[in-house]
């Protein structure tokens, strides 16, 4: 962004300003000093264009001792038009200018996020390089794009779980109706399934990283399964806040636990054996010869079952959550994802303040 | 745990290529990795197979989605058959299912594997599995086809 095309834009905006019948410092100081300056015959000049651009038919661009002097001998009427449109022009200029530092601004606090997104991006060792110099943690060769934005997009997410989090609870103890809760419900549900979807598309750019669970604080990976929560951990977590349950809803929640467990051992199972089948892939042959192209071109083709089981540990997770909002009442439902949201939120927060925990100095 | 009687039991073939029978994959609880199946040159059985089992599996050798599918109908109790297909064979076993498909429900398309097969219908893969276990539903389909008896 160069100076001149920001001048053209700013121009165009003034066009939507109304008038204002003010006198700033600015102007007067303009008027009243008389001392050319850069910025003064910038104005001027500026102030020239806007003539022309009224209907004025005034010309040429006098400097601001001239124009003093020119005044004294006008008519009144004429020296009062000058003066209105000095403060016009002025006006104008201040409102321009103030549009540029308000872009600049934000053009800063943009370069600001990015750099941090880069540098917390950069500490977590964020994707190396696809070349054979990945093996340096925190040096980020080519950055994968795909796994890029889902980081950028996670941000987003995190923080829309936020407000979402905040606005159940308003609304529980506001005690609102239970078809407005039913929203707030499906809103939070929707917004899981959309974490599962940006993770497939993340998936085929980098399964490695979903699988590392790279994209999360470190006590949240500490809990890592197949690139994210355990269902039947979660269902720990939410059956006790959800007293008082009815015997129905308990012989229910008894099932889906079970059902969950029978499904992770099984989801389990298979991920063993694809890491068994895995490692024959990689050590086939002689080990020790120096040359494994062939092997390891076999062992790529079997990465694509990776994919397939972070998707359906989501799916999973996905059926899990929803399962449960069947079983419960819409008011049991939100305060279960209420509890949920801020688990979550408790794990990043484990994370932060071990990180920033005093230590002794090494 | 309860085993389910298959509706009929496959006597197994010593050797491979014979094409009347094929050598059953009926896994047993205690089993690790699956006993590998005759590969089958003659596809026609495959229809046969789906009729007469009250369930079974259709997946790659090698398939780990398909070892997730065993474990959790062997968790419940099911004794599914499994049909092992090879590489060169997935072809034909496809358009074979697709036909055997066809006849009930034509929307269902060509199947993807792991193809779970119940009560000679088409039931779904590992996610239709996963979704009615969580559900509550599978167990019931699976009494009403036979493949578990309380």
């Amino acid at each position: 962004m160069n100076s001149s095309s920001t001048h053209f834009v700013t121009s165009r905006r003034i066009g939507i300003y109304e008038p204002l019948h003010q006198i700033s410092t600015w102007g007067e100081s303009f008027k009243t000093n008389g001392c050319p300056n850069t910025s003064a015959s910038t104005i001027a000049e500026l102030e020239a264009k806007l003539d022309n651009q009224s209907e004025d038919t005034s010309h040429g661009t006098p400097g601001p001792s001239e124009k003093y002097d020119q005044e004294a001998t006008k008519p009144v009427d004429k020296v009062q038009r000058r003066l209105a449109q000095n403060r016009e022009a002025a006006r104008k200029s201040r409102l321009r200018k103030k549009a540029y530092v308000q872009e600049l601004e934000s053009s800063r606090v943009k370069l600001m996020q990015l750099e941090q997104e880069l540098e917390r991006a950069r500490q977590q060792g964020l994707y190396l390089g696809a070349g054979l110099d990945a093996g340096h943690l925190g040096f980020s060769g080519a950055v994968n794009s795909g796994i890029a934005a889902f980081e950028m997009e996670y941000g987003h997410w995190v923080e829309e779980q936020s407000s979402q989090i905040c606005e159940l609870r308003t609304a529980l103890h506001a005690h609102i109706s239970d078809v407005e809760l039913r929203i707030l419900v499906e809103t939070a549900m929707n917004h899981y399934f959309n974490l599962f979807r940006m993770k497939a598309t993340a998936a085929k750019a980098d399964v490695f990283y979903m699988m590392s669970g790279m994209w999360k604080t470190s006590a949240e990976r500490f809990f890592l399964w197949i690139g994210g929560f355990r269902p039947s951990e979660l269902l720990k977590v939410l059956v006790p806040q959800l007293d008082p349950l009815t015997d129905q809803q308990i012989l229910d929640v008894c099932n889906l636990r079970q059902s969950c467990q029978q499904a992770e051992d099984a989801l389990t199972q298979g991920m063993e054996k694809l890491q068994q089948i895995l490692a024959e892939a990689v050590a086939a042959g002689q080990l020790g010869e120096g040359s494994y192209i062939p092997q390891l071109a076999t062992a790529l083709e079997k990465l694509e079952a990776v994919v397939s089981f972070v998707n359906q540990a989501d799916h999973l997770r996905q059926e899990t959550l929803q399962q449960m909002v069947r079983i419960l009442t819409i008011r049991q439902a939100a305060r279960g994802l209420l509890a949920l949201g801020e688990y979550f939120q408790r794990l990043r927060a484990l994370s932060s303040l071990w990180a920033t925990r005093p230590r002794e100095p090494a | 745990m309860h085993q389910a009687l298959p509706y009929r039991t496959w006597v197994p073939t010593t050797g491979g290529g014979s094409s009347a029978g094929l050598s059953s994959a009926t896994i047993e609880p205690s089993d690790g990795p699956m006993n590998p199946g005759v590969g089958m040159k003659d596809v026609t059985c495959v229809t046969k197979m789906v009729s007469e089992n009250a369930v079974i599996v259709f997946g790659r050798r090698g398939c780990c989605m398909c070892h997730v599918v065993m474990r959790l109908l062997l968790g419940l109790g099911v004794n599914p058959t499994v049909f092992e297909v090879d590489e060169e064979d997935e072809a034909a076993v496809v358009d074979e299912l697709s036909r055997v498909i066809a006849g009930e429900d034509a929307k269902e398309g060509r199947p993807q594997f792991p193809a779970v097969f119940m009560g000679g219908q088409l039931f779904g893969g590992l996610e239709r599995v996963m979704a009615t276990h969580i559900s509550g539903e599978l167990v019931p389909i699976l009494k009403k086809a036979g493949a578990l008896w309380l």
